[in-house]
């Protein structure tokens, strides 16, 4: 924790709070982001739909509709 | 013009207007103030819809309890609510048509027939085709895009069921819809029925009239945006974090300046593609420009930003201003929130207007149609065209030095990634973060300009009071560009304007505390958003659960109505500023207003002043709060290492 920034604000309870300041590196990205490349075949597609979409394409998750729900 | 009226809070336009002033030349600014607002028309108290008509229908100040009854005997809520259902199905209409067009251009691509086109994103295929129940194990790429384009372009005509979309929404959600009957049968249906019940001597109850506007307007938010919003990603690619920049200091002045504005992404996505070509840059060299510069403008721009980080001219209400610099060779519009203004301001410089639509023409522009058979040759003539105009700039060119870097591209899968990560993506951390109080709620803060209200100011006074009380902000639109433009879409914003727990987010993920996630259609993607918050679990089991609201203080459009009313009526508290359009009748507005939280659990509300209207939308934010027993922050926990790397 010792490279962290922390300074002081206020929040909305009115209460003074200690906040992490700017983790981010320095400079402009120059490229786009694009974290679905790192999903390369078929099967990484469609296990990622039904991992971090679940809630649309995966029978197994529970949230608010428990009901364990089809795709 | 007059003097001392603050017009715009943004320098560059300002510096525009004045600059448009001196030279006398007209401008939405100047005419704002030779026609004013009709005082009858603005509260909708006045009937044209049969030749018996028009009757104006206004208050009088001398007898208030007086009957306000056209000649037909339609009571002045059967009016008002008539031209308040015309007005959202006029904007459901055009987020439709565009999505027809997109879905029309999706087939073409999926059999091979659209010149420059690709199925991009093989993911979000995947998953569209899933919703729309196609089998996807062990198909051919094309295969299942034929078929999905064959199964939306039905999502049109079909005249029983349900649409598909509806599906996607919170089971509680679906089940007040049908309790209520408004779950939209067919996109072309539900329109056509509203002009139908809107006629003379057809429906002429105005709660009746309204819910058929619902289910309209449904059709939209979870029918034709949504469409528009996933076949777009299919084609062009799901946005992901992008560095652009924004504002009319985007323009070159040694380069060849090329606009695209409007809505449709289709030919400026090609018009991108064109421009990087070798043969395309030599040409622009050899007119003696250093490059070309694509620029984009309204909801075009949004588009080719957040997926290529094209730079953005401006909003709306900066169209004609970005003329006025001198410095634009050509200008292509397509659909929607082109100002017919814009023909006189080009005539003025050497700038070409071309329309590119089969829908849209403009008296005096060139026509140059768009058609994805040939999408890319035409994409080529028309840049072409713009290197050829660039020795022909006749006035000196002034682009005012004011632009501003901003990160966009926050569709709903990618905050979903960033929130926890490609193997723990999920909306979890945002929930768990909402429930301990370091993020109060959620507000989606959209839509245009408009020039009865200063340019811009609504917008930025609404977000910051928003941001530094906690409340995360969802953009898009000409919204979304006021704020790239003031600096709000950058990480570093959050330290700036954010308040404690918002800033401490924003912080550990590194995201901006106002997030940009697209174009108008793109308010789809808030809905898909809320959805996977709802579903995630702990905030409730419907939308109308969510510590969340919906505003667009400077709406001007009817699609602005119609985005409205599906939030509405997806149970989302939204406020609209500047002007609202049932004051004629105090039923109908006390019937959307107080009734629909009710029957829907979501209602509108009318605040011009945006601090005020920000504290409406915290006070619902907190009121749902308490609801879920969520109101007493809990005790705040500084993020230690492993929290962070959990959260990023
Ligand atoms: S429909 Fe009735 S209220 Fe409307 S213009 Fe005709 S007569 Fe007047
Ligand atoms: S936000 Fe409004 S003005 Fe801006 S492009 Fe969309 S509809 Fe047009």
């Amino acid at each position: 924790m010792a490279n962290y920034m922390y300074e002081e604000k206020e929040g909305f309870d009115g209460k003074k709070k200690k906040v992490l300041s700017g983790t981010f590196d320095e400079g402009k990205p120059d490229t786009r982001y694009d974290w679905k490349e790192k999903l390369a075949t078929r099967e990484e597609r469609i296990k990622y739909l039904k991992t971090a979409l679940r809630y649309w394409y995966s029978n197994e998750w529970y949230g608010s509709e428990k009901n364990k729900q089809g795709g | 013009m007059s003097e001392g009226k603050i017009k715009t809070v943004d320098r560059a336009t300002e510096e525009l207007i004045e600059k448009a002033v001196k030279e006398n030349i007209k401008t939405v600014f100047s005419r704002s103030e030779e026609v004013k607002p009709c005082p009858i028309g603005i509260e909708e108290s006045c009937c044209k819809i049969c030749a018996m008509g028009p009757c104006r229908l206004p208050r009088t100040k001398k007898d208030t309890k007086k009957d306000r009854i056209g000649v037909c005997g339609a009571t002045i809520d059967t009016v008002v609510a008539r031209n308040f259902a015309r007005k959202v199905a006029a904007g459901v209409a055009a987020h439709c048509d565009h999505a027809r067009e997109v879905a029309e251009t999706f087939l073409k691509t999926a059999q091979g027939e659209a010149q420059g086109f690709t199925i991009k994103d093989e993911v979000k295929l995947l998953a569209v085709a899933l919703d729309f129940n196609i089998e996807v194990e062990g198909r051919d790429i094309n295969d299942i895009a034929i078929e999905l384009g064959e199964k939306v372009l039905r999502e049109f005509g079909k005249q029983k069921g349900e649409l598909v979309y509806v599906n996607k929404a919170p089971k509680k959600r679906q089940e007040i819809w049908r309790r209520y009957a408004v779950v939209p049968r067919g996109i072309d249906r539900e329109v056509v029925e509203v002009m139908h019940r809107t006629h003379m001597g057809v429906d002429q109850d105005y709660r009746h009239i309204l819910l058929q506007t619902t289910r309209c307007a449904l059709a939209d938010g979870w029918g034709g945006s949504m469409i528009s919003t996933d076949l777009q990603d299919i084609m062009f690619g799901t946005p992901v974090p992008v560095l652009g920049s924004i504002n009319l200091g985007v323009l070159k002045e040694d380069e060849v300046n090329m606009v695209v504005h409007g809505h449709e992404p289709l030919l400026p996505e090609l018009l991108v593609t064109a421009s990087r070509e070798p043969e395309i840059r030599k040409l622009a060299e050899k007119v003696g420009a250093k490059g070309i510069n694509l620029a984009g403008m309204c909801c075009s721009a949004n588009e080719v930003l957040m997926r290529h980080g094209i730079p953005c001219a401006g909003n709306f209400l900066q169209q004609e201003l970005a003329i006025i610099t001198g410095a634009v060779e050509l200008m292509t519009v397509d659909v929607q929130c082109e100002m017919q203004g814009l023909m006189g301001v080009a005539e003025c410089f050497h700038t070409k207007l071309i329309t590119t639509s089969d829908r849209a023409k403009i008296e005096g522009a060139e026509h140059i149609e768009f058609h994805p058979e040939n999408g890319l040759d035409t994409a080529r003539r028309i840049l072409r065209l713009a290197i050829e105009n660039y020795p022909n700039r006749r006035h000196a060119v002034y682009i005012p030095n004011h632009k501003q870097d901003t990160v966009v591209g926050f569709s709903h899968e990618t905050i979903n990634y960033l929130l926890g990560g490609l193997f723990r993506a999920s909306y979890r951390p945002l929930n768990d973060n909402i429930i301990n109080g370091r993020i109060r709620g959620v507000a989606g803060v959209v839509g245009c300009n408009n020039v009865r209200t200063p340019h811009d100011s609504g917008h930025l006074t609404m977000i910051k009071e928003l941001i530094k009380n906690d409340v995360l902000v969802l953009t898009t639109g000409c919204a979304a560009m006021a704020c790239g433009k003031a600096g709000l879409l950058t990480p570093e914003a959050a330290k700036e304007y954010a308040g404690s727990g918002l800033q401490e987010v924003c912080e550990a993920v590194g995201i901006p505390p106002v997030l940009h996630m697209g174009a108008c259609v793109d308010n789809s993607r808030i809905l898909v958003a809320a959805t996977a918050m709802v579903k995630e679990g702990g905030l409730g089991d419907d939308l109308s659960d969510l510590p969340a609201a919906g505003a667009a203080p400077e709406w001007m459009s009817e699609k602005a109505l119609a985005i409205g009313h599906y939030f509405v009526a997806s149970g989302i508290f939204t406020v609209f500023g500047t002007t609202w359009p049932t004051l004629g009748s105090d039923r109908v507005t006390e019937h959307l207003f107080k009734d629909y939280e009710d029957m829907f659990k979501g209602m509108w509300a009318y605040e011009p002043d945006p601090v005020k209207a920000a504290h409406l939308m915290i006070e619902h934010i907190d009121k749902k709060r308490k609801a879920l027993g969520i109101d007493k922050a809990r005790e705040r926990v500084l993020f230690d290492m492993a929290m962070r790397r959990a959260l990023g």
